[in-house]
């Protein structure tokens, strides 16, 4: 017997079944035939289950558990009654399970009375319950939070205390688990199952538990979690759903439609599985079967509001915002006190830019459920969006920390109308304006506006009618191009727009990355190294299979080579015959196409001939640069010094990453001679190699310390034609065009590095003076502009030097107010006073 | 040519200083520990020194107390607590009561028990260079703690007729600080004049490098381990965002090294009666001008910049007269 348990503990349930089994035929007690029942259960052996527990005494509860796992629910309620009727010892357990399956059907007054009861169990008999009792005493208290949310620190209560009565609760652990996740708290939910995991490696449940995780953090493969729990217990309902959301959120409805088949198989009566039969359809675009799962459900439970959450979430996970408010509005009218319902109907109003509405929404989530930390951070974050500044720029609106928006304003204002312009002629289509424009200051916060919570890699979002990205001081100088960021955004709010937000993350994220290209020299994703092996080692997925690359990467790497790969296929096929390929191609997605039945019917191909001529073609494009590092591997792997990179690099002439290596190292010595020719031979393997480690960078280096700048600044400009977020190289490059003198590059470059940092009011005191050399009369203004509101100590003269760049541009109006400000502070400087004599001379009056 | 500005400032403060009030500089460059360090407490020391010179402040009147006296013929003595003790003695006995000491501390700080400077030798601790500013009842004293960890030293020095500056806000900030670097560097810099009138006051040096030294640790991608403090009403409350219209800053907006006089002063030489009628109107306009800002907040905008624009004119035109009529100037 004690060896059973221990297996059965251990995960080890076929071993402790058979003891079980073997324990029984010798007759021995009660205790065992629980056992065997508990561990088929474990395992889904549902039948025999049941079969093994027979009508014995004690056992009534179990059975009907077992019976509402296969949604015999008039069975289960049978057996649940008379586990009360015959006082058998789990009947408090019993009687809960009642309680749940009222409220499952929707009978929730009726429900939460009993459940109310159980608070007068604990205060009556709490130190006289047995573990198992301060379980169900939890779950009960648990459910009651709805209503009262204090109560879910009760709930935790009870859990560790039904614990702390059997540290061999496993079941009553992993519903602790169960709740903290359910309140957005992965660490501790992750905590919880992992405990339980190093105890028992098979539990379904904590297996379960640890996909969902997963899923909440975004991190690992969370389907294959599932599949761990459903390899140990196949007919547990839960997992195959969890299962098939995963899939969904793959968009891959077909494969979720069949889990939930196959859980309804196993549990016709689970509200669950039928959502996710509703989700699959809906995403389908089959209506009839939708309604279908629709009926199904709300004949089960009229209150299910969970179903319009869940669905509202999905559609949010696919980028239907609108779609996922209407839904959620739904759940709120079914049940007005689904704090779920409310919280994701709040997020995606804001999402789509009804701000107002949505902080209602949110505060009254946040009312019925304070522990939702997801509605707590947005709640927070509207508080910092209180505080920032809004400004009008058509086609968008800026919103902006107040520290910053002035600045912005100049650069975000024109660089969204000229990609607004372009995108409306690349896509003959121009989304409804004004677009929000949020650029937060502080990444946590985009990431809470983005997915709640703090953490979010990514720097740019787009719910279609709003974007939300890193503001250029949200992260270190240089570390992020924010002007191809912003037009990235934009470009996803057109294709979201023209598709009617159906279009699938390849498409959507490869067009971004493409029109950036389109944009200026330089912008968008530059080639990187890892992609170019992962290339040669045939480990990039297939066009037909790229989109699972966006919705499931396998690591932040991946992801990155994703981008990269789909903006190449869009380049493909920007090369066909069709100049309307991209329109074509979104508003096919838009009449409810699959990725399938757009290449047939936009393309005339089939995904197969896709692959194979994209893969052709790719290999042609990186032909030279596979050659470049079709040999690089092993030997390069055994150099182990410096010395060893810098002598394999005299016979691995083909092999680029050794010949950047050892040119790199030899620049580090000072040795500019040698190091010449390997970083030359590097540039010349790899031409379009333009990462931050480009030989082009360490050539310029190279020959700024030679004293040559011309040769300088040549490769410093072939280096930013290719990647203009290189801030170093764009500085450099305009302080060695400055020095031949070729002041127009010079301006150009830094230009071009506002787009990538423009915090830095040096750079912008170096753009104006140049700008009023060259006579770039509104540059000038623009970059005297930025430095005043970089909020200089020095304020009037800047103040006066932005004066004096209006006048240089013959606005004296503007000249006139800049050089009053400047004298408000300085009545005595005597340059500003100049200046005002000589604009009062031009122009007399003030003006009004 | 706003730079020339400040050099023409520089000249006007010299044929003024000595008509004017004393200014008195104690430069104390502390146990530096390495030779890098040695090496920029010595340069930013000297700077200080030249430009101090350059602003009229006598030679007399600078002392130069280092680890190492004998490394440059500028150093007066080692940089000891009995030598600055001695020198404050010195000072005390011969400054007018309308006299400006600035006492100016380059080095490493600590605050464990009390906030203290290394030297060699002994340290100097906070109270004890309170004590040695007694010394100094009726002078203005005006002391720069560049050192890291120096916060500590406001309450203890703070009183009347004192401006008291320190590179971080507690003892708590111990890394290397460079506000000294940004603050010496101030009085050679024309944005540092932030009111354009030619000179630097102490709380103009103070903001210019506060927000030098933001730049730089943004600059480097580091966070930033010194704030600086500035208190100057004796209530031993520093702050980092001093004005001269706030609790502190009043007293060091007014506080020069050297004379203070502006750029645009006349000479006191070769001043006619038409010179000092212009002198005069500009007074009387700069004054108007500051009457009128104060009243800003109860007028209607257009009529303020009315109002404005006629003043500040009105000044331009008279600055460029006195500015047309100015003669050769004596270093």
């Amino acid at each position: 017997m004690a060896e059973a348990r221990e297996a059965a503990l251990a995960g080890k349930y076929e071993e402790a079944i058979g003891l079980y089994e073997r324990a029984v035929r010798e007759g021995a007690p009660a205790t065992a035939v629980r056992g065997l029942v508990e561990t088929l259960r474990a395992v889904g052996r549902y039948v025999d289950a049941e079969r093994a527990a027979g009508g014995r005494w004690g056992l009534s509860n179990l059975v009907g558990e077992v019976r509402l796992a296969r949604g015999d629910l008039p069975g289960a309620a049978q057996a649940f009654a008379r586990a009360l009727e015959r006082r058998e010892p789990d009947s408090l357990r019993a009687r809960l399970n009642l309680a749940l399956m009222r409220l499952e059907r929707g009978a929730q007054d009726s429900a939460f009375d009993e459940l109310d009861r159980f608070i007068d169990v604990y205060n009556d008999r709490a130190r006289r319950l047995t573990s198992d009792e301060l379980a169900a005493l939890a779950e009960a208290v648990w459910r009651l939070g709805q209503r009262d949310p204090q109560l879910f620190k009760d709930a935790l209560r009870a859990f560790d205390a039904a614990v702390a009565a059997d540290s061999t609760n496993q079941d009553a652990q992993v519903r602790l688990g169960f709740l903290f996740l359910e309140k957005y708290n992965g660490t501790d939910a992750r905590v919880t199952f992992e405990a339980v995991l190093r105890r028992n490696p098979s539990h379904p449940a904590a297996l379960l538990g640890m996909a969902r995780v997963l899923r909440f953090e975004g991190a690992g493969d969370a389907a294959e979690q599932a599949r761990r729990a459903l390899a140990v217990n196949p007919n547990l309902v839960p997992a195959r759903v969890t299962l098939g959301e995963l899939l969904l959120e793959r968009e891959s409805p077909s494969e979720a439609a069949a889990q939930a088949d196959s859980a309804l198989a196993v549990n016709s009566a689970s509200l669950e599985a039928w959502t996710l039969k509703a989700g699959a359809r809906f995403l389908s675009g089959d209506s009839a079967g939708f309604r279908e799962a629709q009926t199904r459900v709300f004949a089960l439970n009229r209150r299910y509001a969970e179903f319009y959450a869940r669905l509202s979430e999905l559609a949010a996970r696919n980028r239907l915002y609108q779609t996922a408010a209407d839904l959620a509005a739904l759940g709120v009218r079914v049940d007005a006190s689904s704090w779920r319902s409310h919280a994701v109907l709040g997020i995606n109003l804001l999402r789509i830019g009804r701000m107002a509405e949505g902080q209602r929404s949110l505060e009254r989530a946040f009312a019925g459920d304070p522990y939702d930390v997801w509605t707590k951070n947005t709640l927070d974050l509207l508080d910092v969006l209180d505080r920032y500044e809004t400004r009008a720029a058509e086609p968008v609106t800026i919103v902006a920390d107040p520290r910053e928006a002035a600045l912005l304003e100049l650069y975000v204002g024109p660089l969204a109308r000229e990609a607004y312009d372009s995108l409306a002629r690349h896509y003959r289509h121009r989304p409804a304006t004004p677009i929000r424009v949020e650029l937060f200051a502080r990444h946590a916060d985009f990431s809470v506006r983005t997915v709640g919570l703090a953490g979010i890699g990514a720097l740019g979002a787009s719910f279609g009618p709003v974007v939300a990205m890193d503001s250029p001081s949200a992260r270190p100088a240089g570390e992020f191009h924010w002007g191809s960021t912003l037009w990235h955004e934009l470009a996803h709010t057109f294709h979201l727009d023209l598709s009617r937000h159906r279009v699938p993350r390849w498409l959507s994220e490869g067009l971004a990355v493409f029109e950036e290209r389109r944009a200026r020299p330089g912008w968008g994703m530059p080639l990187d190294l890892g992609f170019l092996l992962a290339l040669r080692d045939g480990e990039l997925p297939r066009v037909s299979e790229l989109n699972r690359a966006f919705t499931s990467p396998e690591s932040p790497e991946a992801l990155g080579h994703a981008y990269y790969l789909a903006s190449l296929v869009c380049e493909f096929l920007a090369g066909g015959r069709n100049p309307d390929v991209f329109r074509d191609m979104l508003v096919a997605y838009g009449n409810g196409a699959s990725t399938e039945q757009v290449f047939r019917t936009v393309l005339n191909t089939d995904p197969g001939r896709v692959d194979a001529e994209f893969d052709r073609w790719i290999r042609q494009r990186f032909a030279a640069a596979l050659d470049a590092v079709a040999r690089h591997g092993a030997a390069a792997r055994r150099a182990e010094s410096a010395d060893d990179v810098i002598r394999l690099a005299r016979v691995a002439r083909d092999d680029f990453p050794v010949q950047l290596a050892a040119g790199r190292a030899l620049l580090e010595r000072g040795d500019l001679d040698a190091a010449r020719a390997p970083l030359e031979r590097a540039a010349e393997l790899i031409p379009e190699y333009a990462a931050s480690d480009s030989p082009l960078w360490y050539l310029g280096q190279l020959h700024r310390r030679a004293g040559d700048p011309r040769r300088a600044a040549a490769v410093l400009g072939r280096l930013v034609r290719l990647n203009a977020g290189h801030l170093p190289a764009l500085v450099e490059l305009a302080a060695v065009l400055d020095s031949l003198p070729d002041e127009a590059g010079a301006a150009a470059a830094l230009d071009a590095a506002m787009y990538v940092y423009p915090m830095n009011p040096e750079l912008h005191e170096r753009l104006a003076r140049l700008a009023s050399r060259r006579e770039r009369r509104e540059m000038a203004v623009r970059e005297r502009q930025a430095v005043l509101a970089l909020a200089p100590t020095d304020r009037a003269g800047a103040e006066y030097e932005l004066a004096r760049a209006y006048f240089e541009a013959g606005d004296l109006a503007n000249a006139r107010r800049a050089v009053l400000r400047a004298l408000e502070r300085a009545p005595n400087y005597a340059e500003a006073q100049d200046l005002l004599l000589a604009i009062r001379a031009a122009q007399p009056r003030l003006d009004p | 040519m706003r730079r020339g500005a400040l050099a023409a400032c520089v000249v006007a403060a010299c044929t003024v200083a000595s008509a004017h009030a004393q200014t008195y500089l104690v430069l104390v460059s502390g146990l530096a520990g390495e030779p890098v360090y040695r090496e920029r407490f010595h340069a930013w020391a000297s700077e200080l020194r030249s430009a101090a010179m350059r602003l009229g402040v006598p030679d007399s009147h600078v002392i130069y107390l280092a680890e190492d006296p004998a490394r440059d013929p500028s150093i007066r003595g080692p940089a000891t607590k009995d030598q600055l003790a001695e020198t404050l003695r010195r000072i005390a006995a011969r400054a007018a009561p309308d006299a400006t000491v600035f006492v100016v501390l380059f080095g490493h700080g600590s605050d464990r028990d009390e906030p203290r400077l290394s030297l060699p030798g002994p340290d100097l601790s906070a109270p004890e260079l309170d004590s040695m500013l007694d010394a100094l009842p009726a002078q203005r004293v005006v002391v720069i703690n560049t050192a890291s960890a120096s916060g500590g030293f406001v309450p203890v020095l703070s009183g009347p007729r004192r401006v008291v500056v320190t590179a971080t806000k507690s003892g708590f900030e111990q890394n290397h600080a460079v506000f000294g670097k940004y603050f010496t560097e101030a009085f050679g810099t024309a944005a540092a004049d932030l009111d354009k009138d030619g000179r630097v006051s102490v709380l103009e040096a103070f903001l210019h490098a506060k927000a030098a030294v933001e730049r730089s640790y943004a600059t480097d991608r580091r966070l930033l381990t010194e704030h600086a403090l500035l208190d100057d009403n004796g209530d031993g409350q520093g702050t980092g965002e001093p004005s001269a219209t706030a609790a502190d800053g009043s007293l060091a907006s007014a506080v020069y090294l050297g004379s203070g006089a502006a750029s645009g002063a006349t000479p006191h030489i070769a001043a006619d009666s038409t010179t000092l009628a212009l002198e005069r109107q500009r007074r009387d306009l700069e004054e108007r001008v500051a009457a009128l800002r104060a009243r800003k907040e109860s007028m209607p905008q257009a009529t303020y910049e009315r109002e404005l624009e006629d003043l500040v004119a009105r000044l331009a035109e008279v600055s460029r007269a006195l500015r047309d009529r100015a003669v050769p100037r004596l270093n």
